[in-house]
């Protein structure tokens, strides 16, 4: 079983977008998976359609005695589940804080479920936090999209720099390039440029595509509205690529 | 807490059709799809599967198809996937949990298909407000059964389960049922669950006469042998074959054992046939089991070496596939098959009321209980009587006398309080283990050696030898083991409560002698 944390410090980055198809997929290719909706934004239990509620909020999550398991909605897709996030969720640093050992506390609830599924995709808030040094201890991927603009490198070059030296060395991290415009000079360029500097960066490229944004509309994953396009294609190379390098 | 009831049967005159109608008045229903599908079962020819209580099924329609494993008990679906044929052999699945969950029950066992039913399958999706689906029901058509309905639930939508299936009790009368139509079906091709154990059942009454008992033994003896002969032939998978050799030694057992039912030169004529069974199967069983084995072999070498072994496997299948050939051809022999129908008119025509010794003058319990009790009695003489120093020769020759023992254990369990008999079969069993892995590793050493020979004609890289030097070095070092661990089962077998039991049992003042 291997959690893969979908994660950049920026927002608007695909991480959504990318947790809930690629966990489709692996779905789809007969892996048992669940997808941890941690944002209290809820966007990936919207698209699966389930309420972003749980019981009792995050201090019940954090503080509570009773499992994970208990809380968990199967999708409307075979060998998927979600556990929903909850509005409370954007508090959890603090009730992470009032807790023993705060960082341990994703992995340890984590732990009985491991048996269970292939695949746990964490969807992540932006930032650094106390819930993302929780979400780095419990994870083993860091699946991290990056958008081909400079920002967006400087700040992948902070993740990198944090996980060294944190040292996170169970940590795999995984950059590939995400809403790409093959029609922005800018993005054409940072990507030419990327061999030398970012070799660990995925060579699949997940499009900027008007049906990816279409998921908020349809609230479902890509793959079960659109048979087959330039970016249910790219999905499926990058979900080969991931498991090409883990 | 009673379990919620999730698989109903429709009465006789509701349609699905109907049945749709009805249920879209009360609930916010979708029909996801609608198919013609063809309901295969699978298992293994011994049941393995139904005897780990679960079921496994093969819905395939135009559109898509799909194995699913079932536990038989709760009717939950332990295991699903979307396959286009269903794999022979476990190790042939995908990775997954339908994989897992098949291998313990399976092991070396061919998954072979059971019956099929034709039906029309109905997916339907419970809805809530946002679209969601909250439950899935399965609605099953069928020309010669009573339609089924079966609810899947969904994890976290608890309340809706216990919500729907009470309104199917209450409102659609819809009474619950089995979680699978497999003994209906199988009723339909006058089958029944469990219809070939490997396992003896031979049900006999301590009163009978030792001519009839014998009958009632050989035949069902030779019923495994038929059975067992397609698939032997066939080789379907290496089971066929071990079963075929089962049934021929203890017929062999038999005719060695049961005395005074059988005249001497009717005796030798089928002692004669079925040691010419034992011997032309043998050689494709022991490739079967190298074959089997292999995987243990390999894992027994320093991994440098591993990849170097390959030229072995493919050497034990060429070999196993010639002496099949073989095999099969002198299955497939007139000569084989006179002989067998010779015995099978013997059997049926009336055994000869007086044999050598006028055996009716005592019942087969009287029999049994010499018969067993002086093989026993020898077990124990041979097997005090070995030292460290005696030769491998008489640790084969008891593990000859322990086969018997079993053997006839086996034949007249039925006469004997069952607590008892598994008392000392578990015993006799733990003993012969540890014979039979001595034997076994022996031979295996031999026989590894011997293949090294054969194989230097064939080019075979210098590191595959190494790789077999190797595993001849560790089969030794567990032979040796096994002798090592002789004196200890020895003293655990003879000990003072497994001889009190075959005492109380089996030692009467007979009057039979030998």
């Amino acid at each position: 079983m291997k959690i893969i944390a979908t994660y950049n410090i920026k927002g608007g980055v695909g991480k959504t977008s990318t947790a809930v198809n690629l966990a489709f997929i692996a779905a789809q290719n007969n892996y048992k998976t669940l997808v941890w909706d941690l944002d209290p934004q809820g966007a990936s239990s919207y698209y699966f359609r389930v309420k972003p509620k749980i019981k009792g909020g995050s201090r019940a999550l954090i503080f509570g005695d009773h499992e994970l398991d208990g809380l968990i909605k199967a999708t409307d897709f075979e060998n998927l589940d979600l556990l929903p996030a909850d509005f409370s969720f954007r508090n959890l640093d603090l009730v992470l804080d009032a807790r023993k050992k705060p960082t341990q506390r994703l992995k340890k609830l984590l732990k009985p479920l491991k048996k269970e599924y292939d695949f746990i995709i964490l969807d992540c808030p932006p930032n650094i936090s106390l819930l993302s040094e929780a979400i780095f201890e419990a994870s083993d991927i860091l699946l991290s999209p990056i958008i081909p603009t400079v920002l967006s490198l400087r700040t992948l070059e902070q993740l990198k720099k944090h996980i060294k030296d944190s040292d996170l060395n169970h940590i795999q991290l995984i950059p590939f390039f995400s809403m790409a415009d093959r029609r922005k000079k800018m993005h054409r360029e940072i990507m030419g440029d990327l061999n030398d500097k970012h070799p660990e960066v995925l060579s699949t490229t997940i499009p900027y595509a008007s049906d990816i944004e279409r998921m908020g509309w349809e609230r479902m994953p890509l793959g079960s509205y659109v048979r087959k396009s330039p970016s249910t294609e790219a999905y499926q190379e990058l979900w080969k690529e991931i498991l090409d390098v883990i | 807490m009673t379990a919620i009831p999730l698989h109903f049967e429709l009465p006789e005159n509701l349609t699905a059709k109907k049945f749709l109608a009805k249920l879209s008045k009360k609930l916010n229903i979708q029909v996801a799809d609608q198919q013609y599908t063809i309901k295969a079962f699978y298992d293994s020819f011994d049941w393995r599967l139904y005897n780990a209580r679960m079921i496994c099924e093969f819905n395939y329609s135009q559109k898509k198809s799909q194995v699913r494993l079932i536990d038989l008990n709760s009717g939950d679906v332990l295991a699903i996937e979307s396959l286009k044929n269903v794999p022979r052999f476990y190790d042939q699945f995908p990775t997954g949990h339908l994989k897992t969950h098949l291998a313990e029950p399976l092991e070396m066992r061919a998954l072979l298909p059971l019956c099929k039913l034709p039906y029309e399958m109905y997916c339907i999706n419970i809805l809530n407000k946002d679209k969601k689906t909250i439950l899935r029901i399965q609605l099953e058509e069928y020309e010669q059964l009573t339609n089924q309905l079966h609810l899947l639930p969904l994890k976290g939508y608890d309340k809706t389960v216990k919500k729907v299936s009470g309104m199917l009790q209450k409102s659609f009368e819809l009474k619950p049922t089995q979680a699978s139509v497999l003994k209906e079906a199988l009723k339909g091709h006058g089958r029944k669950p469990k219809d070939y154990q490997s396992k003896l059942d031979i049900k006999l009454m301590p009163g009978i006469e030792v001519s009839k008992a014998s009958k009632i033994i050989y035949l069902q003896l030779l019923q495994a042998i038929k059975i067992n002969e397609a698939g032997t032939i066939a080789d379907i998978d290496t089971e066929f074959l071990h079963d075929f050799r089962v049934a021929v030694r203890r017929t062999r057992a038999g005719l060695s054992q049961i005395k005074y039912v059988l005249l001497a030169t009717e005796i030798a004529q089928y002692s004669e046939f079925f040691a010419w069974l034992g011997e032309i199967t043998s050689l494709t069983r022991d490739m079967d089991v190298y074959l089997l084995n292999y995987k243990k072999y390999k894992a027994t070498l320093p991994v440098s070496l591993r990849e170097d072994f390959a030229p072995l496997y493919e050497f034990l299948k060429e070999k196993q596939s010639q002496a099949q050939k073989k095999l099969a051809v002198n299955l497939n022999s007139a000569e084989y098959k006179k002989q067998l129908l010779d015995w099978e008119h013997f059997l049926k025509k009336s055994l000869p009321k007086k044999g050598k010794g006028s055996s009716d003058q005592f019942n087969i319990k009287k029999l049994s209980d010499q018969r067993i009790w002086k093989v026993y009695k020898r077990i124990l003489q041979e097997g005090g009587s070995i030292t460290e120093k005696s030769p491998a020769e008489a640790l084969h020759d008891l593990r000859k006398t322990c086969k018997k023992l079993r053997y006839l254990i086996e034949f007249f369990q039925s006469l004997y309080p069952e607590e008892d008999i598994k008392t000392i079969l578990k015993a006799l069993k733990g003993f012969q283990a540890v014979l039979g892995d001595f034997q076994d590793y022996e031979v295996q050493e031999m026989s590894i050696k011997h293949f090294s020979e054969e194989m230097m004609e064939n080019k075979v890289p210098p590191k595959t030898f190494l790789a077999m030097g190797v595993l001849v070095q560790y089969l030794d070092s567990m032979k040796c083991k096994a002798r090592n661990e002789f004196s200890d089962q020895f003293v655990l077998f003879e000990q003072a409560n497994n001889q009190r039991i075959f005492k109380k049992l089996f030692a009467h003042k007979s009057s039979v002698k030998k």
